[in-house]
C-alpha cells in the first residue's frame, strides 16, 4: 500500500457500479421507447395483439427498471462518497447538471411509473399511454443529461478554473461542449439499438421454439424496421464520435489506435485491426492487418491527414492503451455485425420469408436474432470502457486529474465497499435472470381482459 | 439577490429534505412494520399500498442528493465522503427494499423478498438516521477538507438521531397504513402509531435537550426574537401537532394521523433546518463558503422554480390516481 490503494479501489468502484448499472439504464430507454410504439400502435390500430405485447414486454420493463432504480442511486452519492475533491471543485456544472437530471428526467419517469404498470383501469387508453409517453421520456432525458454531464468532462468548455475550482460562466456553453452533441446522439442510439436486438432476438426465440409465432412475427418486425434507420445511422454516428474524439482528446484516440508515431507529412497513419501495445518500448510487440493510410482515412477523411502519436506526449498523460484499444474494436465490430444482420434480415423479408407460415424455416436467420441479445449491452460496455478510460488519467479532460478527484478515505473501507457491491450485484444480477428466464418461458398471457375505453367511473381525461 | 441566493437555495434543499422524510418515510416505516407479520395476505395488504409510488418517493432522495451537489458542492463531497459507511450501507439496504416488490411477485419462494423488503427497510432507515446524526454530531474539519475518521457518525447523539427516525418512519408507515387500510390492518396500525408517536415524544425531548447542552449558540437561536420564530416556535408548534395527532388516533380517524405526522415533520425540518442555518457542515462550514458560483444557483434556481410545482402537480396526480383503499396485490390496487 503505497498510499494510493484507495484511489484505484475508488475507480474500480466507479467503474463496476457503472458499468452495471448501464446495462439496466440503456434497456429502460430502449424497452420504455419500445413499449410506447406498442401501445400506440394497439390504440391507433385497435388489435388487442399489441396490447398484450405491451403488457408482455411492460413486465420485462418493470423488472429491468427495478434493478436500473436501485443500482443508479449509488452512482449519485458516489461524487460525494468516493469523489468529494471532484465534486467540490465541479459542482458549479456537474453537480448542477446531475440536479436537472432528477427534476427533470427521473422525477417524471418515476412519477408516471405506477399509472403506467399498475394504472391500466384506472385511467382511461389516452392518459395510459401519455404516462407511457412520459416515463419514456423521463427515461430518453435521463441519458440526455448524464451524457451532457459526461461530454463536459471530456470537453470542458463554458466557463474556467478559479481558486480551484471549474466556474460555468455560460451555462450553454457548458451544455453543448464539443463533444456533447456526439456522446448524447451516439449514446442514446446505442440504447435504442441494444434495445431492439433484445427484443428481436426474444421475439426469435420463441419462433426457433415454434410458439406463437404470429404474435412475435409483430414484435420482430418492429424491431426491424427500427434496425434499418438505426443500424446504420449507429456507424455514422460512431463515425462522427471519432472524429470528435480526433479533434479533441488526441491522447483518447492514439490509444484507441495504439499509434506511437505521428506520420510525417504527406504519408498516412495506418489503421491495424489487432495489435499488442508495449508501453515500456513505447511501440507495438506485433501488428496484425495494417491498413495503409487507413487511420487518416478514418479521421481526417483525407490519406495523409496528420494523427499525433503517443511519443508525442508526456507519458504521463497516457491513458492505459489495451483496454482503450480493444474495447472500441468490440464495439464498433459488434456495431458492424449490427449492421450486416438487419441487411441479411431485410433481404429474407424482401424474399418473403418472413410471413408466420414460413419464418420458422429461417433457422439460422433466427439463430443469428437469438445470438445478437446480450451483443448490443457488450458492445455498450466495451465503448464505455474506450470512452472512460480513454479520458485517464484526467477525470476532467486536461483539468484534473483522476487521482486529485478522489476522496481522502482508508483502503480498506473502499475495498470492502467494492467487495460488497460485487456480492450484491451478483445476487441482483442472478435473480434477475433467473426471473426473466421465468417470465420469458412462461410467455405472453393473451387472455388478460382489454382494459375499456375510459377509466373506471370516469371519463377519457382526468377533470371529466 | 446574490447574496441570499444560498439561503433561497437552503430552503428549497430543506423542502425536498422534508418531501424525503415523509414519503420515502412512509415507505420505509411500512417495510419494518412488515417485519411483525406472518402472513403474506398481510404482507400483500402492506406492500402494495405503497407499490405504485414508492418509486417516485424514493425518487425524492435522488433529486435531494443531485440538487444538493449543484448548489453546494463542497459540502455535497464533505459530507457525504465523512459518512461513508452509512451512506453506503444505506444505499446496500435499499438496492433490496428497492428489488423486492417485483421479485417477490416473480419468486416461488417468497421468504428471501419479504426479509428483503423488511430488514431493507430497517437498516436503510437506521443507517440514515445515523448519516444525519452523524452530520448533526459537526464533522471535524481543517479548512474545507474532512479531518476526522470514517466512524465519526458513529456516536450516543448519532444513535439517539436514528432511533428518533427510526420511530418518526414507524409512525407515518403506520399512519399511511390508517388511510390506505381496513379492517385488522388498520386496527393494528393504530397501535403502532402510538407507539411510534409516544416513542418518538420522548426521543424528541431528549435531542433537544442534548442539542442545547451540545451547541451553546442554540440557546440564543432559540430564545431570542426573531430567530425564535423559525426555531423554537416550530418546536412549540409541533407540541400542539402532536396532541392534535394523538387525538386523531383515540377517535379513530382514517386521514387525520397521517396529516398531522405531515405537520409533525414539516416542523421537525424547519426547526432543524433554521438551527442549523447559516452553517452548511457543522460546526464551521457557512453556507455561502460552500455554494457553487452564483451563475450556476441562479441557472438552478430559474429552473427549479418553474419544474418543482410541475413535480408536484404530477405526484399528486399519481397518488389521486391510486386514490382510496388498497386491495392489496401486486401493485395494491385493483388494475
Amino acid at each position: 500500500m503505497d498510499g494510493t490503494a484507495h484511489i484505484l479501489l475508488s475507480r474500480l468502484q466507479f467503474a463496476l457500479t457503472t458499468m452495471f448499472h448501464i446495462t439496466w439504464a440503456a434497456t429502460s430507454v430502449g424497452l420504455s421507447a419500445f413499449l410506447v410504439v406498442m401501445e400506440g400502435l394497439w390504440l391507433k390500430t385497435g388489435d388487442d395483439a399489441y396490447y398484450h405485447h405491451t403488457r408482455f414486454w411492460g413486465k420485462l420493463f418493470l423488472l429491468n427498471f427495478a434493478v436500473g432504480v436501485v443500482s443508479g442511486v449509488p452512482l449519485e452519492f458516489q461524487f460525494g462518497t468516493n469523489w468529494g475533491p471532484f465534486a467540490a471543485a465541479t459542482g458549479g456544472f456537474f453537480g448542477n447538471v446531475l440536479g436537472f437530471e432528477t427534476v427533470l428526467a427521473f422525477m417524471l419517469e418515476a412519477g408516471f411509473l405506477g399509472i403506467m404498470l399498475f394504472g391500466w383501469q384506472r385511467v382511461s387508453r389516452q392518459v395510459h399511454f401519455f404516462a407511457t409517453g412520459m416515463v419514456a421520456l423521463g427515461a430518453s432525458l435521463s441519458a440526455f443529461w448524464i451524457m451532457v454531464a459526461n461530454s463536459w468532462m471530456q470537453t470542458p468548455a463554458g466557463g474556467h478554473w478559479q481558486a480551484g475550482r471549474y466556474v460555468s460562466t455560460s451555462f450553454w456553453g457548458s451544455l453543448f461542449s464539443p463533444d456533447m452533441p456526439w456522446g448524447v446522439s451516439h449514446m442514446w442510439v446505442a440504447c435504442l439499438e441494444s434495445t431492439l436486438f433484445i427484443v428481436g432476438g426474444i421475439s426469435a426465440w420463441y419462433m426457433v421454439k415454434n410458439r406463437q409465432v404470429e404474435f412475435f412475427t409483430r414484435s420482430l418486425k418492429v424491431a426491424l424496421v427500427a434496425a434499418i434507420i438505426i443500424t446504420p445511422l449507429q456507424i455514422y454516428l460512431g463515425d462522427g464520435s471519432g472524429r470528435s474524439v480526433y479533434r479533441t482528446q488526441p491522447t483518447k484516440l492514439a490509444a484507441i489506435e495504439s499509434l506511437w508515431y505521428t506520420n510525417p507529412p504527406g504519408q498516412g497513419a495506418p489503421f491495424k485491426l489487432l495489435t499488442w501495445p508495449d508501453e515500456d518500448k513505447a511501440d507495438n510487440a506485433w501488428e496484425f492487418l495494417r491498413i495503409p493510410d487507413g487511420l487518416s482515412l478514418l479521421v481526417t477523411h483525407t490519406f495523409t491527414g496528420r494523427v499525433q502519436g503517443l511519443r508525442d506526449f508526456p507519458r504521463e498523460d497516457w491513458p492505459p492503451i489495451l483496454p482503450t484499444f480493444y474495447g472500441f474494436r468490440v464495439m464498433a465490430g459488434i456495431g458492424f455485425l449490427f449492421f450486416f444482420l438487419m441487411l441479411w434480415t431485410v433481404w429474407g423479408w424482401r424474399k418473403g420469408r418472413l410471413n408466420p407460415e414460413n419464418i420458422g424455416q429461417q433457422k439460422w436467420l433466427l439463430y443469428a436474432w437469438v445470438a445478437a441479445i446480450p451483443l448490443g449491452i457488450l458492445a455498450i460496455e466495451a465503448g464505455w470502457v474506450t470512452r472512460e478510460v480513454g479520458r485517464q488519467p484526467w477525470v476532467i479532460y486536461g483539468l484534473l486529474r483522476t487521482a486529485d478527484g478522489a476522496s481522502r478515505l482508508p483502503a480498506v473501507t473502499v475495498g470492502t465497499s467494492l467487495f460488497v457491491y460485487g456480492a450484491i450485484y451478483s445476487i441482483l444480477f442472478i435473480a434477475l435472470m433467473v426471473f426473466a428466464r421465468r417470465l420469458i418461458q412462461r410467455g405472453p398471457d393473451l387472455s388478460r381482459p382489454v382494459p375499456g375505453k375510459t377509466a373506471l367511473g370516469g371519463g377519457a381525461w382526468p377533470w371529466q | 439577490m446574490a447574496m441570499m441566493l444560498p439561503d433561497i437555495w437552503f430552503a428549497i434543499i430543506g423542502f425536498i429534505l422534508f418531501l424525503t422524510v415523509v414519503s420515502d418515510g412512509f415507505d420505509l416505516g411500512i417495510g419494518i412494520l412488515s417485519l411483525f407479520t406472518q402472513d403474506e395476505n398481510r404482507r400483500a395488504i402492506l406492500m402494495g399500498s405503497i407499490g405504485p409510488v414508492w418509486h417516485a418517493n424514493l425518487t425524492w432522495l435522488v433529486v435531494l442528493g443531485g440538487l444538493f451537489f449543484g448548489a453546494f458542492p463542497l459540502a455535497y463531497g464533505v459530507i457525504f465522503s465523512a459518512l461513508y459507511i452509512p451512506v453506503l450501507v444505506m444505499i446496500f439496504a435499499m438496492a433490496f427494499r428497492g428489488v423486492s416488490f417485483d421479485f417477490r411477485e416473480e419468486a416461488r419462494d417468497k421468504g428471501p423478498w419479504n426479509l428483503a423488503f423488511g430488514l431493507g427497510s430497517l437498516l436503510a432507515t437506521l443507517a440514515q438516521g445515523f448519516a444525519v446524526g452523524g452530520f448533526l454530531s459537526g464533522l471535524q474539519m481543517d479548512g474545507t477538507t474532512f479531518a476526522g475518521g470514517v466512524w465519526d457518525w458513529l456516536n450516543p447523539f448519532a444513535a439517539l438521531v436514528a432511533l428518533g427516525l427510526l420511530f418518526a418512519y414507524i409512525l407515518l408507515g403506520a399512519a399511511y397504513l390508517i388511510m390506505k387500510t381496513q379492517g385488522e390492518v388498520q386496527a393494528d396500525s393504530y397501535r403502532y402509531a402510538q407507539v411510534g408517536a409516544w416513542s418518538l415524544l420522548v426521543l424528541a425531548v431528549a435531542l433537544v435537550g442534548w442539542s442545547v447542552y451540545k451547541y451553546p449558540f442554540l440557546a440564543r437561536k432559540w430564545f431570542t426574537w426573531p430567530e425564535a420564530a423559525l426555531t423554537s416556535l416550530p418546536l412549540l408548534l409541533a407540541a400542539v401537532a402532536f396532541i392534535l395527532l394523538v387525538r386523531s388516533l383515540l377517535t379513530l380517524r382514517e386521514t387525520a394521523p397521517f396529516v398531522w405526522s405531515l405537520v409533525l415533520c414539516a416542523l421537525a425540518t424547519l426547526a432543524v433546518a433554521a438551527s442549523i442555518h447559516p452553517y452548511v457542515i457543522l460546526p464551521t462550514v457557512t453556507l455561502t463558503a460552500a455554494a457553487s458560483p452564483t451563475p450556476t444557483l441562479v441557472t438552478m434556481l430559474m429552473v427549479v422554480s418553474v419544474i418543482l410545482p410541475v413535480m408536484l402537480i404530477y405526484n399528486g396526480y399519481q397518488y389521486r390516481v391510486f386514490r382510496g383503499k388498497t386491495t392489496g396485490g401486486y401493485g395494491g390496487y385493483e388494475e
